[in-house]
């Protein structure tokens, strides 16, 4: 009894860790979006090469598609630039969301999507450039819809317009293999998917 | 038992016996001073499985974001108010006091107050974190999304 | 090329703390001198290593070295270079640095000063401490690499660092804190080592005694800033918010603070041995909590470092092995020690018993409030917060019998005390007491105001009980000459219960007395806040070096005289697009005025934060006080006895 006293610590300290390790990974980020498996919100937004085209969610049907949540003030979203060129050099779809940032007068922020053209240009010249489209979302209404809190994010988007899957983070050469095997699966079941 | 015993287990019972009512105590001390968290969807709809909702006069925590263009100030106090929304319904915060520093609208803010109807809110403080891109976590967690992610070993040029 | 050799120069680092860990321990073991001869040089060396990659990180903030990832992540070519420096330690990477580089410096500190301890202990103790020491060069090499380069691209200029940092108090909040955090190592070393070599004497006691008053005297100075800093640079005018990083380093305090208490015992009566063992594993154990809790991003908080899953698995794993390894052991080793001494049950040892008791009772508090959400979401409850009353009310009710004891604690004596010849003077002092808190509150005309008058008396009890105390030990010792007679430890105790008086008469008034006003405000507008006028006179735009905002003028009246003029800022940085509130405080012993500027609104007119705090500098000064009475009790000759050989610089041990 009284050998078994001093053992008490040791296991409430087990017990806690147990609650330590599960607090770990019940990261947010594991959490799929409360939007899969349902239809891509209506949108009609510019065309960040051009702004006189609008685009809508009936654009983006009729081939798998990734969309990319970006902006060139998030430097993983920059690093990423290089290895999405070359899923799209192997025939992957990518339509870039371009994510931006809220105008703030206090720190005498404008807006001015040519200046933003430019900008976005001279890095995709120097990065690669992955994107068939750059949906412009200044309202950040699309961004909103979609529950992006962040970026990058990226949705992987089914023949019918519908949303299979979500990933939050860069896409990179480790995590790839797992979306690609979902993506080739959307390919292959063609329209007749659920 | 000899007596010397007899006290020792006295003194060590009645030290069991305090122990357990103060952790009894502090229990229920602890649970008293809950405040749930909420979201805007899920203090309309009820939160968890068997959708509960708030009552009227509960002290609780919402989170979400600033709906555009709903902040309403009065124009000889500090009171003000303003719509909160996260994926659906809206809910009203009021408060008088000084918002945060990066209050603003379009941004995502924990509230922590009392439940005055249905979908309304008197808030006692309201929290805003620092970072532009940044939801709190509570709220990130409830809509199941993620703030930014760090870069892992690039930087390039040109971002400020 | 500097930041690289940071980086060698930690590599070696690691390699020798490993040897550090592995050498001596073998050693002693083997019972041979030779490995744990090797100790002293591996440590001293091992500290010398991390100075040079601390400093290169340094100079690498100081040239603005954009390539370095952690420079340019927190660092600025408009920062002035005071902030270039202290952003060193301005988030995760660099201050896990400075983390490695305290604990490599108390290791060298216990290297250097050991000389008295058998050779045996010594190479128990140090290798203890290479085994903390590469589990945290792993980590930092691992996990959060300062010395990251950006190449090929690299920035033209630095994010800045969080403006939040850019402040006096946070030049020195974080390195004392993680003295005091790091401290506990040495005091969890001596518990192991003894708990491995199965000896446990008043020698022990001694030596471990005042490495564990150093530690806690930096620990206390440390929250003491950061209290200072939330104070008057969160521009909410609080001084403590009960959030999970606070919470983190109280933790700690609470169970170092029983720990010098026991190992009071421990040396005076050879008693309460495995407590005191439990005690000083659980003081370092809480600390390294603590930092799995800030860094791992487990706890939602306002001062989290950046979220990691793999550094917090990496710290668990750590924490599992370190705290689990030890808890593992005493469960092994400490059935078997027993305790000789008796003692009544009206004696010292119960009292101090029953400070440990109290003291533990409050750290369960503030765990089970800091871990309760987390409990709570893991078991599929929902997210919650932990209300701040609930840490109020219970610490509120703690303090009351905690406060009793204390008063009357140093009145008795060991073994057992006869509760007659007390009770006149004790009578005595409690009426002093009661006449102090009494006639301090008329003055505020409120004597419905209960916490005050609480806080007051328990204030005026101690104080008076304490002073009581010395005038009887002076009345044995033959008049007030003979007070120098009376051991620095004992004058140390005195100071720290004098402190300790001083902090609870502080949060009791402030709590009380406070006044404050959230207040919509124009041009020449005024407001009166208890007896005193503040009158807005200007508003105008700021330009600093690497921010701008709004600057206002007050000037505060009482009676119609001017007291003083205040001057509030409200700072936008552009760089990292943050918005801080610096108040303008005026402060006296009794009292604090205190502005903060908030939003401006349509009119134009402007929010402002106007408090009078009573007291409030109270708060800190006690904890200094106690801090103080730490430094006292280090200078006790008795920790320098015994030892023939380099005693000269033991008293500068702390500063190690």
């Amino acid at each position: 009894m009284r050998k078994a006293m001093f053992y008490v610590p040791l296991a409430a300290f087990l017990a806690l860790s147990l609650f330590l390790l599960s607090g770990l990974f019940s990261d947010p980020r594991d959490h799929g979006s409360a939007l899969i498996e349902k239809p891509l919100p209506d949108f009609s937004l510019p065309d960040l090469q051009q702004p006189t085209r609008l685009v809508t969610a009936a654009d983006l049907k009729g081939e798998v598609t990734l969309l990319n949540v970006w902006g060139l003030w998030c430097p993983t979203c920059n690093a990423e630039l290089g290895f999405l060129t070359e899923l799209r050099q192997q025939g992957i779809r990518i339509v870039g969301l371009y994510y931006v940032q809220p105008v703030d007068a206090s720190f005498g922020d404008t807006f001015d999507i040519n200046t933003l053209r430019v900008e976005v240009q001279d890095k995709l010249a120097e990065q690669g450039d992955p994107y068939l489209l750059n949906i412009v979302d200044e309202k950040r209404s699309l961004i909103f819809d979609l529950g992006v809190t962040g970026a990058p994010e990226t949705f992987l988007i089914d023949r019918n317009g519908v949303i299979r899957h979500h990933h939050v983070g860069d896409i990179n050469p480790q995590n790839w293999p797992k979306i690609q095997q979902l993506y080739q699966q959307l390919q292959q079941g063609g329209s007749d998917a659920p | 038992m000899n007596p010397r015993r007899k006290q020792r287990l006295l003194a060590v019972s009645g030290i069991l016996v305090l122990l357990s009512g103060g952790v009894g105590a502090m229990l229920y001390a602890l649970n008293e001073n809950v405040d749930l968290f909420y979201t805007p969807s899920q203090l309309i709809e009820g939160l968890g499985e068997d959708k509960k909702k708030p009552v009227v006069g509960q002290r609780l925590r919402i989170g979400g974001m600033v709906v555009k263009g709903s902040v309403r100030r009065d124009e000889h106090s500090l009171k003000v108010s303003f719509d909160l929304v996260d994926t659906g319904p809206i809910v009203t915060v009021h408060y008088d006091g000084i918002l945060p520093d990066l209050f603003r609208e379009g941004q995502g803010i924990v509230a922590q107050g009392t439940l005055l109807d249905a979908s309304t809110i008197q808030a006692t403080e309201v929290l805003a974190k620092h970072d532009e891109n940044y939801m709190p976590p509570e709220v990130a967690e409830a809509v199941k999304g993620i703030k930014h992610v760090a870069p892992k070993h690039t930087y390039p040029a040109g971002t400020p | 090329m500097i930041a690289e050799v940071g980086h060698l120069a930690l590599c070696f680092a690691l390699a020798l703390s490993l040897i550090l860990a592995l050498f001596p321990l073998y050693g002693s073991y083997k019972g041979a001198a030779g490995p744990v001869l090797l100790a002293r040089p591996a440590a001293l060396l091992l500290f010398l290593l991390t100075a040079v990659s601390f400093a290169a990180l340094c100079y690498a903030f100081w040239i603005n070295d954009f390539t370095v990832a952690y420079v340019a992540n927190n660092s600025n070519s408009l920062l002035p270079w005071y902030y270039r420096l202290t952003a060193v330690w301005g988030s995760h990477e660099g201050s896990m640095l400075l983390w490695v580089l305290m604990l490599s410096g108390w290791t060298a500190a216990v290297a250097l000063l050991s000389n008295s301890l058998p050779l045996i202990l010594q190479g128990r103790i140090l290798g203890v401490l290479g085994f903390v020491n590469v589990g945290f060069y792993a980590f930092v090499l691992l996990m959060s690499n300062p010395f990251e380069r950006t190449l090929p691209f690299f920035p033209v200029d630095g994010r800045d660092l969080n403006p939040l940092l850019q402040d006096f108090g946070m030049i020195i909040h974080p390195p004392l804190l993680y003295m005091g955090y790091v401290g506990f190592a040495v005091s969890f070393a001596f518990a192991i080592a003894a708990l491995l070599g199965g000896r446990f004497d008043a020698n022990w006691a001694r030596w471990a005694r005042p490495w564990t008053l150093a530690a806690w005297l930096f620990l206390t100075l440390g929250i003491m800033l950061g209290s200072w800093w939330a104070y008057y640079e969160l521009g909410w005018g609080g001084w403590w918010f009960w959030d999970p990083v606070e919470n983190a380093s109280l933790m700690p305090w609470l169970v170092g603070t029983a720990l010098i208490h026991s190992l009071a015992v421990t040396e005076k009566r050879g008693t309460f041995k495995s407590w005191t063992v439990l005690l000083a594993i659980a003081a370092f154990s809480l600390s390294l909590l603590g930092a799995f809790l800030v860094r791992s991003g487990v706890l939602v908080s306002v001062h989290a470092f950046a979220t990691d899953p793999s550094r917090g698995l990496f710290l668990l794993a750590f924490l599992l092995v370190v705290v689990g390894g030890s808890l593992l052991l005493y469960g092994l080793r400490m059935h078997a020690v027993r305790s000789q001494a008796r003692y009544q049950l009206f004696s010292r040892e119960v009292l101090l018993w029953g400070n440990n008791v109290f003291l533990l009772t409050a750290t369960l508090v503030v765990f089970l409030g800091t871990l309760y959400p987390l409990f709570h979401k893991e078991l599929g409850l929902g997210s919650i917060s932990i209300g701040e009353p609930f840490f109020n009310s219970i610490f509120q009710y703690l303090a009351i019998p905690f406060a009793l004891l204390l008063g009357l604690a140093p009145w008795v004596r060991w073994k057992q005390q006869q509760l007659q010849p007390l009770l006149k003077p004790l009578s005595l002092w409690l009426v002093a007491a009661l006449v102090l808190a009494l006639g301090v509150l008329s003055m505020y005309q409120t004597p419905a105001a209960n916490v005050a008058l609480l806080g007051l008396l328990l204030g005026a009890w101690v104080t008076m009980a304490t002073i009581g105390e010395i005038q009887q030990k002076a009345a044995q010792l033959g008049g007030v000459p003979g007070l120098f007679k009376l051991q620095a430890s004992h004058w140390g105790m005195v100071l720290g219960h004098l402190g300790f008086a001083m902090l609870v008469v502080g949060i009791a008034m402030t709590k009380t007395f406070s006044v404050e006003k959230d207040v919509r405000m124009k041009i020449g507008d005024s407001v009166e806040l208890n007896g005193y006028t503040f009158l807005l006179s200007e508003v105008y735009a700021l330009n600093g070096p690497n921010y701008g905002g709004q600057a206002a003028e007050l000037e505060v009246f009482q009676h119609g005289e001017k007291v003083t003029h205040l001057h509030a800022e409200k700072r936008f940085y552009p760089v990292t697009r943050a918005v801080m509130t610096e108040a303008a405080v005026h402060a006296r012993l009794s009292r604090d005025l205190y502005v903060a500027l908030g939003e401006e609104l349509s009119g134009p007119s402007w929010a402002l934060r106007v408090y009078v705090k009573p007291y409030v500098r109270w708060i800190w000064l006690g904890a200094i006080l106690m801090a103080l009475g730490g430094l006292v009790s280090l200078s006790d000759k008795r920790y320098r006895r015994k030892a023939k050989t380099e005693i000269g610089e033991q008293g500068a041990q702390a500063h190690a």
